[in-house]
């Protein structure tokens, strides 16, 4: 550790078999396919680019209001509204075509087999480096979370989508669960390459001028900082409980929320709800981690995955 | 970002721009005008876009606001906002010279159709902030501005001074009668789509207030455009909160938007009020 401020940081990571050359990614249905934030910063620089959920047919999403602000956060029942995996190939993928960053496919199902086919669908696509199974959006009523909260479909989702590819295979976790470290083992043990977490929290919020919800589907999903101190925790039960890499979020909003979810054993993190309010959150993130690695001499940020002293 | 169309003039990218608070005025019960230094998006926006203005500092109120620009000098951009909820009180709070930051020109504003001679602007209560930027435009391109204003009192009769300066002929509604027609601006709005040879309507204000015009507009067989206003996370259509849905399928307030052809939107759907 010498302390100098001139010393160059690796940002590397490496994620499975994946390398990337930042541990800042995006998170699922924060980034659309990026498009609309190449005019706010460099794609390129992203560790990796975590698409919106795509399904195998095309899905109209939740009836609207869809969002609530709440403190320090927001509520959001989109429901995995998406053009289906052919419109994705033709045009997200062909826009990503010319873009230099490692793509990871989110990939959404009401079914076991819906999944399995939306990953056959991209196995010919070249332009896709991995997949990310969610089986945790709250906002969906069969599929999505309905997976992601008990072991067993958990188990027998990732085992199908296993089978279906020797991509990296990431899955993503949902919190609302008792026992967040069971289902990570889970689905580590099925063959997922790498966990992300945590998804939403399942929250609500009412009206009452009107005593109406605010959301139209009256549940949705709580993210944004007011999330951060469940995920971090999530993330540091996870870390310890499997072998395979994590990728930590919720409401990180900039660097030193980024390095504690690294501390806690996160290999790579994600941006999620700050994208909305600040589109170059990303880059402010990358940057500010070289920044913590140089003023503390550590040489590789990959060093501070699991730092945390206890 | 919005694109298909010939409109050049809706080309330049967003940016995050920090701005400069000038000035912060109650302008009338429960609506203020903030004045903003913001060279950029001033130089760049079209009538009818708008900006996502960040109201706090720290994340208690975590998400953006989307405001409607109303007028532009020079460099200066002129937002008019209503007093509302929490997130408005903060914005009421700011002083001049504090700063804030926003993200814009956002969304697909008002068309202005080559060869239109006439046009009708139809404002209820701060519907009118959308509208001031256009009825400039319109009258700098020398179309003829007719406009009506409705308001609940003639103190709230938003932009007046700025309707009066570039109208043709300019009316007003308010609920209580105290200026102009006693009613809702859309019983001068019939009346003046029967009255005036109109090539086009433009309106903005309350949803059941812009559904009657609409139709007014189509029963009169004259094209109408509405600005809606919806709630949203990003503002640069990514989180698909603001969707609309239209004869072409759910469109984003956000980037689609706000500004809407009336014939394609679904006034039957629930989600339009």
């Amino acid at each position: 550790m010498s302390g100098s401020v001139t010393q160059t940081v690796d940002m590397s990571v490496k994620l499975g078999s994946l390398t990337l050359r930042s541990p800042v990614l995006t998170a699922s249905g924060t980034f659309a396919s990026g498009r609309e934030f190449s005019d706010f910063l460099d794609l390129e620089r992203l560790g990796g680019l975590v698409t919106k959920g795509v399904s195998l047919e095309p899905w109209e999403g939740n009836p609207t209001p869809r969002i609530a602000e709440t403190p320090s956060g927001m509520l959001n029942s989109i429901g995995l509204q998406n053009p289906g995996v052919e419109a994705f190939c033709e045009k997200d993928l062909a826009y990503l075509a010319d873009v230099d960053v490692p793509v990871i496919v989110n990939v959404s199902g009401h079914t076991v087999a819906e999944y399995v086919r939306v990953i056959e669908r991209l196995e010919s696509e070249p332009r896709v480096d991995g997949y990310e199974v969610n089986i945790s959006c709250p906002n969906v009523d069969s599929g999505g979370m309905a997976f992601g909260t008990a072991c067993a479909p958990a188990e027998e989702v990732t085992r199908a989508c296993r089978a279906a590819t020797r991509r990296p295979l990431i899955v993503k976790l949902s919190p609302n669960v008792t026992d967040v470290a069971e289902i990570a083992r889970a689905v580590a043990g099925a063959g997922a390459d790498a966990v992300s977490l945590i998804n939403t929290l399942l929250g609500m919020a009412i009206d009452t001028a009107t005593f109406r919800p605010k959301l139209a589907r009256v549940v949705g999903g709580l993210s944004g900082p007011a999330i951060k101190p469940v995920a971090l925790r999530m993330v540091w039960q996870v870390a310890g409980a499997v072998s395979v890499p994590v990728i930590g979020m919720g409401g990180i909003m900039d660097a030193e929320d980024a390095a504690e979810f690294m501390l806690a054993g996160a290999s790579a993190i994600s941006i999620g709800t700050a994208n909305f309010i600040d589109p170059t959150t990303a880059m402010r993130v990358t940057d500010g981690l070289v920044e913590f690695c140089r003023e503390r001499g550590i040489g590789r940020v990959s060093e501070l995955t699991g730092a945390l002293r206890t | 970002m919005t694109s298909g169309c010939a409109c050049s003039e809706h080309s330049v990218a967003p940016a995050l721009e920090r701005v400069e608070v000038v000035a912060n005025d109650r302008i009338a019960s429960g609506v203020g005008l903030i004045v903003l230094h913001a060279p950029r998006t001033a130089t760049a926006v079209r009538p009818g876009q708008f900006v996502h203005l960040r109201i706090a500092r720290d994340s208690a109120h975590l998400l953006r606001r989307p405001f409607s620009i109303h007028r532009v000098r020079g460099e200066r951009i002129e937002i008019l906002y209503q007093v509302l909820g929490a997130g408005t009180r903060l914005l009421a709070e700011r002083g001049a010279g504090e700063e804030m930051d926003l993200v814009g020109p956002l969304g697909h504003g008002w068309e202005i159709p080559p060869g239109i001679a006439h046009a009708l602007l139809v404002a209820g209560g701060l519907g009118a902030a959308p509208l001031g930027m256009l009825a400039e435009e319109l009258a700098t391109r020398g179309v003829a501005v007719t406009v009506a204003l409705g308001a609940p009192t003639e103190e709230r009769l938003i932009a007046r001074d700025l309707f009066e300066n570039v109208a043709r002929r300019f009316e007003t509604a308010t609920d209580d009668g105290s200026c102009g027609a006693a009613g809702f601006v859309t019983g001068v709005c019939e009346t003046l789509l029967a009255d005036e040879a109109l090539d086009l309507v433009y309106t903005c204000g309350p949803e059941p207030m812009q559904r009657i015009v609409a139709a007014q507009a189509a029963d009169a067989g004259v094209p109408c455009q509405v600005s809606l206003e919806r709630l949203m996370a990003c503002g640069i259509g990514v989180c698909l909160s603001c969707v609309v849905p239209t004869s072409e399928g759910q469109k984003r307030a956000c980037v689609d938007g706000p500004v809407f052809d009336a014939a394609t939107l679904m006034w039957d759907r629930p989600e339009i009020r």
